[in-house]
């Protein structure tokens, strides 16, 4: 027994972890499998008669996990793009142009200390991010982001999404307040001022197209604007576009509305006080935030995941130029793939490095000065793109969601660039000039929106 | 130097300047009581003829005997430059009228003379340290306080020119530099 | 026994301060010394104080700035200064003459050249040494240069306080080409120690030729494009206009000077009010406006870096040939003695009082500083407005810490 104890006495600290955790894992994998084996069949029944809530809380787990990789993208974007906007290189460091920045970034507020300031109320303090970022990621869940890819289809999924989202500036007011700091508190108080101001001109200015479209629920409303670009709503309810956008950006806390966290003025607003993951939390959720406010102007506005143009008649165009080119029918390969049995695996196995030599041949060939391994490379990186670009293609033609999240995303980072680039141009405004503007400006102009909505649906309707 | 100035100071001011006035360069030095400063800068600022519009600097200066406010002023009716000396204020308890009713800007001019020399301007409201903490006792620009630089009170300080400070290593405490005000 | 002098730290638990409440008011903890003081730290109906500085991110440096604040409406203010007090004015007068000049450079970090100026004049004045006049058309150069670098660097910055990011870098490419053509004729970027009792330390040299020559063909086009950038955009000018406004009158009377007084209407251009060096054989204008506003105070420094530009150009048509250094002994003894000198700098006037006792070293060195008096102001510049425009105020002011406190 002592011997026991004295090897252990030795060991390091991962040492004991690993002797501790291994034989754990073993024990309750062993577990898991008898469990599985004896109750599976029943586990699975009962998951299938109850898929509606299996779809859902696989939608939410998926959205929590797909929130962190877009909240990374658009750190990246804010810092390359405005470095490049400001002459400089930006990030360029940690990974290939400094692509993983953002995730160095986040383990950086993982590893800080998470500091409780003396006189702070901790437990309000402490869940004011928590609230932030699950109001944040909650939206998410009515995202049509394609074709039978969305976490929820509610029939009043605009009303979901707009309670959700003004549940952020809860938090925000949490942390103001508990913060037990001026600057926090001036930064909370600022951003409920704002955020509620900007919540009315918002609202109003998409009851414009609700009375166009008839429904609340996003999924309807995007596929209501399928067929050309026309069909957008955007050029049946630009002034509705404009407003919402204007709103959208006050909403979600950016130049030149940031005044929640002006750096110049406030110090950081509400986040003063914050650090470590608790402080990351604020802004994974205020990055979140832009996508999903970019996201929903999509899906509003510019026809969510609808191409701006068919596919279709182009294929049929390149099919109509395929004769004249001497290709008269389509190519049959006279073999029975199928029939090959396990030599098609060896077969495609071959395809990778067959495509790198014929990429990596004419430049060998035609350059005498290159070497064999750059050459190589070459053709390898050459071969993978292209058949990358292959695959994405043949993808693109044949799943209706892949061309939907296709088209969805290049919109919805589009905004994103949009938002970045305000950042990097405008300054702030004051915040009697921000307020003045939400109440004396974009309030009416709301109003006006809807009333002639309301006046041209009554006389074409009639 | 502009000539037709010292006459005309002369003429307006003779009965209370302290000295007579100097020329040099482009600077013109009056030198007048401390009790006086109000209605000299005064009449300098107000009177058309003179026109002093601009306070271009204010300082303490301790000559080691007495300590002197100096006022730098602009006009447009001289090219000089006028220079207008407080002198003879009392070393133990210094004190000379505000000029702040006058230059409003004066008042954290005045702040820093106090700081550095504690010079009291009386009528001025706001007369608290302004670079020193609030629990600071010495007047640093003072004579009498000498500078704890190590190089000094080495035993080379002194030999070399730039190491010399005012108060000479084997000096008597007490021992302040002068210069004739 | 021994006694634990070790500063109280925060990690300490013995430092939970009995009165919380007490600990994050930035009231002084003694009995007030004035009635300014007492007025101020006593708290009306609603209203808070709020700590600004020393550590943030729009003071400029190291200032605090205690506001007495009734919402987001400034009521009162109180700026505390001393945070960067290094007492410049008693190491000068331990310092050699020479010596002195190397104190200056710090003092505003940003135009270093104008503090040592009016040092170098006074000194001038008290030996009787005439400047040659290759030595003053290359301090008029190599000060107006200057005056560029940081007038852009005000303007950049003035846009970073209001939450511009790109503006300050734009400016930056220019100050930084500024900066290393005079770092070849000075050795350092930023402070140069180059003027001399008597001339200049060194003579034009080719690299500074050649790069002033380049910047001057594209100095224009470059300055009116970083221009654009704010010149136009809604945003900007309505968050300057209106915003601290002063008249002539009370400007004169605060002892503003400088851009800031020229924006509020006073054509005061030492330049041209007190001319010094060559300035009256060159051609210039003093840019004006009447408004005296933070946009008047910005657009006033565009206005003032085309002349500067214009002043350059002459500078180098009209420099003549000849030594750059007048003979001035190593070890300067100056008889006792007077003497003031005023420089115009891009913030205002620079001036240095220099009382000789007949030694080496200066008896008094006593540095006017125009940030100083225009930092008094805020007073009365701002009670009333928003929290935001102090930031405003404060970068059209352009104040330097390093000059303020000494």
């Amino acid at each position: 027994m002592t011997a026991v104890a004295r090897a252990w006495g030795r060991l390091t600290l991962p040492g004991k972890v690993v002797f501790t955790v291994v034989p754990l894992l073993v024990v309750l994998t062993a577990g898991l499998i008898v469990a599985i084996a004896i109750f599976g069949g029943a586990v699975v029944d009962i998951l299938a008669a109850n898929m509606e809530i299996v779809r859902f809380v696989g939608a939410a787990t998926i959205i929590l996990v797909i929130t962190i990789p877009i909240a990374f993208l658009n750190i990246f974007l804010e810092m390359k793009v405005i470095a490049f906007m400001n002459l400089r290189i930006g990030p360029d460091r940690v990974g290939p142009w400094g692509t993983a920045l953002s995730v160095v970034h986040g383990l950086k507020v993982l590893m800080k200390e998470d500091f409780t300031p003396t006189g702070a109320d901790s437990v309000v303090f402490t869940w004011a991010p928590v609230v932030t970022y699950a109001a944040a990621v909650m939206t998410v869940l009515v995202l049509p982001f394609a074709p039978g890819l969305y976490g929820q289809d509610f029939n009043i999924g605009l009303l979901y999404f707009f309670a959700m989202g003004g549940l952020g500036v809860v938090g925000l007011l949490m942390g103001g307040w508990a913060s037990y700091n001026k600057y926090s508190l001036l930064g909370g108080l600022r951003s409920a001022a704002q955020i509620i101001s900007y919540e009315i001109p918002l609202t109003l200015s998409v009851v414009g197209l609700l009375i166009l479209a008839g429904t609340m629920s996003l999924n309807t409303i995007v596929e209501q604007q399928s067929g050309s670009i026309a069909d957008w709503y955007v050029f049946r309810q630009p002034l509705g576009f404009i407003i919402f956008f204007i709103a959208a950006t006050a909403e979600g806390n950016r130049t030149p509305f940031d005044l929640t966290e002006a750096d110049s003025e406030i110090v950081a607003g509400f986040a003063t006080e914050y650090s470590g993951m608790r402080f990351g939390f604020f802004f994974f959720a205020e990055y979140v935030n832009v996508f999903i406010l970019s996201a929903l102007t999509v899906v509003l506005f510019l026809g969510g995941w609808n191409a701006p143009f068919e596919i279709d008649p182009i294929l049929d165009w390149i099919a109509g130029l395929l004769p004249g080119l001497g290709i008269t029918t389509p190519v049959t390969i006279p073999l029975d793939l199928g029939g090959l049995g396990l030599p098609l695996l060896f077969l495609i196995a071959l395809i990778p490095p067959i495509g790198t030599l014929l990429f990596a041949a004419p430049f060998y060939l035609l350059r005498s000065s290159m070497r064999w391994w750059v050459a190589l490379i070459i053709g390898f990186l050459l071969f993978n793109v292209v058949a990358g670009g292959l695959v994405f293609a043949w993808a693109y033609v044949s799943f209706d969601w892949v061309a939907g999240l296709v088209w969805f995303l290049v919109k919805a980072f589009a905004f994103v660039f949009l938002f970045v680039w305000m950042r990097g141009t405008l300054p702030r405004v004051r915040i009697d000039q921000l307020m003045g503007f939400a109440w004396k400006w974009l309030l009416p102009a709301a109003l006006l929106n809807l009333f002639v909505t309301a006046f041209a649906v009554v006389l074409i309707g009639s | 130097m502009d000539r037709a100035l010292k006459s005309r100071l002369e003429d307006r001011f003779g009965d209370v300047l302290a000295g007579p006035v100097r020329q040099r360069h482009d600077e013109t030095e009056i030198r007048i009581e401390p009790g006086d400063v109000p209605d000299v800068l005064r009449a300098l600022h107000d009177e058309p003829a003179f026109g002093f519009g601009l306070l271009a600097d204010l300082a303490g200066v301790d000559t080691g005997e007495t300590m002197q406010v100096v006022y730098h002023l602009w006009s447009e009716t001289t090219p000089d430059w006028l220079r207008v000396m407080a002198i003879n204020l009392d070393r133990e308890s210094p004190r000379v009228p505000t000029v702040v009713p006058v230059w409003p800007g004066a008042e954290w001019l005045e702040r820093e003379a106090y700081d550095m020399f504690g010079i009291v301007f009386e009528g001025n409201r706001d007369l608290r340290r302004i670079f020193m903490p609030a629990d600071y006792r010495s007047f640093p620009l003072r004579k009498d306080f000498y500078l704890p630089d190590d190089a000094a009170r080495s035993p080379g300080g002194g030999v070399r020119p730039m190491e010399a400070t005012h108060a000479p290593r084997n000096a008597a405490a007490g021992t302040v530099r002068k210069v004739r005000g | 026994m021994t006694v634990d002098h070790r500063h109280p730290s925060a990690d300490d638990p013995r430092v939970m301060l009995e009165d919380e409440s007490e600990l994050y008011e930035p009231i002084p903890p003694y009995a007030p010394r004035t009635e300014r003081e007492a007025e101020f730290y006593t708290l009306g109906d609603g209203e808070l104080f709020i700590n600004i500085g020393p550590h943030h991110p729009a003071t400029h440096g190291v200032m605090r700035v205690v506001m007495k604040l009734s919402g987001e409406t400034i009521v009162d203010l109180d700026p505390v200064l001393g945070y960067l007090h290094r007492g410049v004015e008693k190491l000068c007068e331990n310092a050699d003459l020479h010596h002195t000049i190397a104190y200056l450079d710090p003092l505003e970090y940003v135009s270093s050249l104008f503090c040592e100026w009016p040092a170098v004049m006074a000194y001038e004045k008290l030996l009787d040494v005439e400047v040659p006049r290759r030595a003053e058309y290359i301090r008029v150069l190599t000060g107006e240069l200057n005056r560029v670098s940081s007038h852009l660097l005000a303007m950049g910055f003035h846009a970073l306080d209001l939450g511009g990011l790109t503006p300050i870098l734009y400016s930056f490419i220019e100050r930084d080409e500024i900066v290393e053509m005079l770092a070849s004729i000075t050795g350092q970027r930023m402070l140069f120690n180059y003027f001399r009792i008597g001339g200049v330390n060194g003579d034009l040299n080719h690299e500074f030729m050649s790069r002033l020559g380049d910047w001057m063909s594209r100095a224009t086009e470059q300055v009116e494009a970083n221009v654009g950038l704010l010149n136009e955009n809604e945003i900007f000018v309505r968050r300057n206009r209106d915003i601290g406004v002063m008249d002539a009158e009370t400007a004169l009377r605060m002892c503003w000077t400088g851009p800031n007084l020229r924006a509020s209407g006073v054509p005061y251009d030492i330049r041209r009010a007190h001319p010094y060096s060559i300035y009256p054989e060159i051609d210039f204008d003093i840019p004006t406006r009447q408004e005296g506003d933070s946009l008047a105070r910005y657009l006033l420094r565009v206005d003032e870096v085309k002349q500067s530009l214009r002043i350059i150009d002459q500078c180098l048509h009209q420099m003549p040939d000849g030594p750059v250094m007048a003979k001035v002994p190593r070890l300067l003894r100056p008889r006792p003695g007077r003497s003031w000198a005023a420089v115009e700098g891009p913030r205002g006037e620079y001036g240095v009082y220099v009382v000789s006792d007949g030694t080496d070293q200066p008896f008094r060195f006593r540095i006017h500083d125009p940030s100083f008096l225009h930092l008094q102001s805020f007073g009365r510049l701002l009670p009333g407005k928003l929290i935001a425009d102090w930031m405003t105020v404060n970068a059209s002011l352009d104040p330097i810490m390093g000059g303020i406190d000494k």
